[in-house]
């Protein structure tokens, strides 16, 4: 959930609300997002929709952004299993700079969050 | 099961894959088939094909079937809880899986390594609607059994390497940069694992220089873009970190 640290600094002050990342029923603020969430959900989730969904995403914004969006799944796909199979503890500018959102996304009630000190 | 022919050419496709992307499969593949520093390349295909069996188990699809070697029944259980099972992983369970017979810290790192980057390739492919690829022939060699110098207990379950710690034959893993984040460092005790990381990370998303850099957009998807389904992703694994 690091990156949603990232999302925050890539905008202006509050320009995108962070927790549009547990809960897709609140906008994010940024262009497309809840189709690009619902991307995530289907390719993710293995729906019954993901085809639907990748063709959306294709048709609005194209198929260069529509493989870079599959590639990112990928990807944190891949980054969530280093993170949670090696146990490592959040770094420290990390920990430092997420503590009010971890707090108020619910995150520390999952399960990983006794393995990240 | 197995293919010598070029993979991934992308030529039953209307997608345009980017060379990018293309090449750095390549290269994967051709890191998966040889041996490693504590895996043959046959076990190395196996840790690949036993990824796609419990990726078929969860989704509810048909064995895809083993690979060309056998794997001790720890590495097979920790690929499935590591592919299936994610929010279970736990240091008790890290600690038995890497005292079981067949098993060690640096022979669960590799599988580690084998596993996120075959499982990413073939996750980016579910994504997109193309088929998997299939997997790559094992090249006959014997793993080098070589673990770096100047391991710590830096945090993590595996020890790894800091930056300040590199020696000569691992200097390039964190491109010269003088720290790594923590999910960077996590897989280094097997070193090759961390450059095949590298590879991929910068071909699917960002590469590790440009990820600092919140000024300049790298790819057609916003930089805001590409965060917010970060953290979905991450989210929907119920990953902390």
């Amino acid at each position: 959930m690091s990156h949603v640290n990232l999302l925050g600094r890539s905008g202006s002050d509050d320009q995108y609300e962070l927790s549009a990342a547990v809960d897709v029923a609140v906008d994010s603020g940024v262009p497309h997002g809840r189709l690009l969430l619902q991307f995530c959900d289907a390719a993710v989730g293995r729906r019954a929709n993901l085809a639907e969904i990748r063709a959306a995403v294709r048709r609005e914004l194209g198929d260069t952004a529509a493989i870079e969006a599959a590639a990112n799944i990928a990807n944190f796909q891949r980054m969530v299993r280093i993170a949670d199979g090696c146990g490592i503890p959040l770094d420290d500018r990390t920990k430092e700079a997420s503590e009010g959102w971890r707090d108020q996304l619910g995150l520390h009630q999952y399960a990983s969050a006794a393995n990240t000190a | 099961m197995t293919t010598t022919i070029a993979p991934f050419s992308y030529i039953d496709t209307d997608w345009q894959i980017p060379g990018r992307i293309r090449d750095a499969h390549r290269r994967s593949w051709e890191r998966l088939s040889a041996a490693g520093d504590w895996w043959t390349g046959a076990e190395r295909v196996s840790i690949a094909a036993e990824c796609r069996r419990a990726s078929a188990l969860v989704d509810g699809l048909p064995d895809p079937g083993a690979g060309p070697a056998e794997l001790p029944e720890a590495a097979v259980f920790a690929i499935h809880r590591l592919i299936g099972d994610l929010p279970n992983v736990s240091r008790d369970w890290y600690d038995a899986t890497v005292s079981a017979d067949g098993m060690s810290d640096a022979r669960y790192v590799e599988l580690l390594g084998v596993l996120v980057a075959v499982w990413s390739v073939d996750e980016f492919h579910r994504a997109a609607g193309l088929p998997l690829e299939p997997l790559p022939s094992p090249i006959t060699g014997e793993p080098t059994q070589r673990r770096p110098a100047g391991l710590a207990d830096n945090g993590s379950w595996p020890p790894t390497l800091a930056a300040k710690s590199l020696a000569d034959s691992e200097a390039d893993i964190y491109l010269g940069f003088p720290r790594a984040a923590n999910v960077w460092a996590a897989m280094s005790l097997h070193p090759d694992s961390v450059r095949w990381l590298n590879d991929l990370f910068h071909a699917h998303y960002l590469s590790w220089e440009e990820i600092g850099d919140l000024e300049t957009e790298h790819r057609t998807l916003t930089r805001a873009q590409l965060e917010i389904m970060a953290g979905r992703v991450s989210a929907l694994n119920e990953c902390f970190y």
